[in-house]
């Protein structure tokens, strides 16, 4: 059966049909990723440039944001500050291999994640479900200063944290970093964005001290099937996955 | 694309400023002069030549424009006959050689900083070109790749079908390591290699590269993997190059079923990996001379350049790569690098 290349559906708040923007300019991987997206149920929009991209992005609000940074108009990293200076559902990244810099440069400029051309299908859907899961997790825990990932309960302002029911405890840099990783669930953080938040300076010299508190949290948190993961994203940052 | 191959080189208006002010400044002191003699001293006539001359240089741009004004501006400097005092005389030689200078900068600047400029718009325009063709190829790739892993995903394909599916998948993936490969050999080569320092941990590389596979092959690859190994300071991206040609190297020689071994290992100063198959082994005398690019001894299937890569970017590192032999024969390739 023929699928348009270009699917909408009328603006609604429908989950069972998150609504993808596809921002790329080459019709042979948008005609993939339409169908490919649409036969699981997306409503999928696709725009080949960064302007037209960011003027759709202003009527339709999708759920989720597909970006190439390599667009005949715009720097995709421009595309991505100007989108996250009022959306705030997630972006995703596609970049070429090689592009280590604009791939973090994308990362900082607020992309949830990323994926390396070229790809495979099963790779990018799992990346969306990833951020449309933590989209809707993220949204559900925003008010009361208590957040619950899994099994994993912060209290903001007592600066609590329980696994399981069992309080952690927990120094204050690593609970500092557990905030910040859980305040972003799902996101990619850079070794930079995480480093000038907790120290206040270039990742350069925090790597290493990062990389070792993340040692020491990871361990604390343990495992469960509950339990969020603080996962590695190699040469690039952390981030904290809650398990489906 | 179009080149600046036949110009040479134009001026900025800021240097061409320059030339003016001197010139005018020259013309200031000769004017003096020739109020202190009684005809027009050699100076002026020189200056007056030097106008037409750098006009022709500037606005054309081209050689025998210049070398015509130059000749026809020394043989007529030459050829006036001395005015005034003998005090006067050398101080119009002085001006009439300062204008000679000036006409020598120009021409310096104009052909030798044009070749320099040339020279470095070519490589300007090979880097271009390189990273065009690397985007042109990927864009392609990147397409066929979804392609190809959509229709193996569902039930698009019988398993035959599904066979053919997953090679071009593998293939794919070839090609784009290939690419890789030769962006990376083209920065090394141009002298570009920059390295994103930063910590590494050799096992987490490793295992970060293995995830990354996403091709199915017949040859199994064994992990033993240290743990709390120390970082190195490295760049995450190129590391990951030299590991994946590694294990490239290694599955393209190792008989199908036999398994591609990496291991990691701290070991005085040095962080190890240790990429072993159970192939033929590279032979004594080809243990330095397979690092070279272009010399994988007429095996098909590889560029050649997957090894080259791989020194240049340990070298980088100031490390070292060794190929060696394992117990029973197969190749082991050992990346040392520095704590």
């Amino acid at each position: 059966m023929p699928v348009p290349t270009e699917e909408r559906s009328s603006p609604s708040d429908s989950l069972s049909e998150p609504r993808v923007l596809v921002i790329e300019d080459d019709t042979a991987l948008t005609t993939v990723l339409a169908k490919a997206l649409a036969a699981r149920g997306f409503s999928v929009q696709v725009m080949a440039t960064g302007q037209a991209a960011l003027e759709a992005a202003s009527v339709e609000a999708p759920d989720v944001v597909v970006l190439d940074l390599g667009l005949p108009d715009m720097d995709g990293i421009d595309v991505c500050r100007q989108l996250r200076a009022w959306f705030a559902n997630p972006i995703i990244v596609l970049s070429a291999d090689g592009d280590e810099d604009r791939k973090v440069a994308a990362l900082d400029e607020g992309a949830d994640d990323y994926v390396t051309k070229p790809f495979s299908m099963p790779e990018l859907l799992a990346r969306l479900r990833v951020a449309l899961r933590h989209r809707r997790t993220s949204a559900a825990v925003a008010a009361d200063g208590v957040i619950a990932l899994g099994d994993l309960v912060i209290d903001v302002g007592a600066h609590a944290v329980a696994a399981g029911g069992a309080p952690l405890e927990l120094r204050p840099k690593e609970f500092e970093l557990l905030l910040l990783l859980a305040r972003n669930a799902g996101r990619v953080m850079t070794h930079g964005a995480l480093a000038t938040r907790l120290w206040g300076g270039p990742a350069v010299h925090h790597t290493e001290s990062l990389r070792w508190h993340v040692m020491h949290l990871r361990k604390r948190l343990g495992e469960g099937a509950e339990r969020p993961r603080l996962v590695t994203e190699p040469g690039v940052g952390y981030r904290l996955i809650v398990s489906s | 694309m179009s080149t600046d191959l036949g110009r040479v080189r134009r001026w900025r208006p800021g240097q061409l400023g320059a030339v003016i002010v001197a010139a005018l400044a020259i013309a200031a002191i000769d004017a003096a002069l020739a109020a202190a003699g009684d005809r027009v001293s050699r100076g002026t006539q020189a200056l007056v030549l030097l106008v037409p001359v750098l006009g022709a240089a500037v606005v054309a741009g081209r050689r025998a424009a210049l070398a015509v004004g130059i000749v026809a501006m020394v043989g007529f400097s030459l050829v006036l006959p001395p005015v005034g005092s003998p005090k006067v005389r050398l101080a119009d030689d002085l001006v009439a050689l300062a204008v000679f200078a000036l006409v020598v900068i120009v021409i310096v600047v104009t052909f030798v900083a044009g070749r320099i400029e040339v020279l470095n718009n070519v490589e300007r325009q090979r880097r271009l070109l390189l990273r065009s063709v690397s985007h042109d190829l990927r864009t392609p790739l990147a397409a066929i790749g979804a392609a190809a892993s959509e229709l193996a995903e569902g039930n698009h394909v019988d398993d035959n079908g599904r066979a053919m599916v997953e090679l071009i998948s593998r293939q794919v993936g070839q090609l784009d390591r290939l690419v890789a490969n030769l962006l990376s050999l083209n920065r090394i080569e141009a002298g570009a290699l920059k390295l994103n320092l930063q910590p590494v941990d050799a096992s987490e590389l490793v295992r970060h590269v293995i995830d990354q596979r996403t091709e199915a092959t017949d040859t199994p690859i064994d992990l033993r993997l240290a743990e709390d190994l120390p970082t190195v300071r490295g760049d995450f991206t190129l590391l990951g190059q030299v590991v994946v040609n590694l294990v490239e190297n290694a599955i393209r020689h190792s008989p199908p079923g036999h398994a591609v071994e990496i291991a990691t290992a701290h070991r005085d100063a040095y962080v190890e990996i240790a990429v072993s198959d159970h192939g033929p082994g590279v032979p004594v005398d080809q243990r330095m001379a397979i690092f070279e690019p272009f010399r994988s001894g007429g095996n098909a299937g590889t560029s050649g350049i997957g090894l080259a890569i791989c020194r240049a970017v340990v070298g980088a590192h100031a490390g070292t790569i060794t190929a060696g032999a394992g117990a029973d024969g197969g190749a082991i390739f050992t990346v040392r690098l520095p704590v």
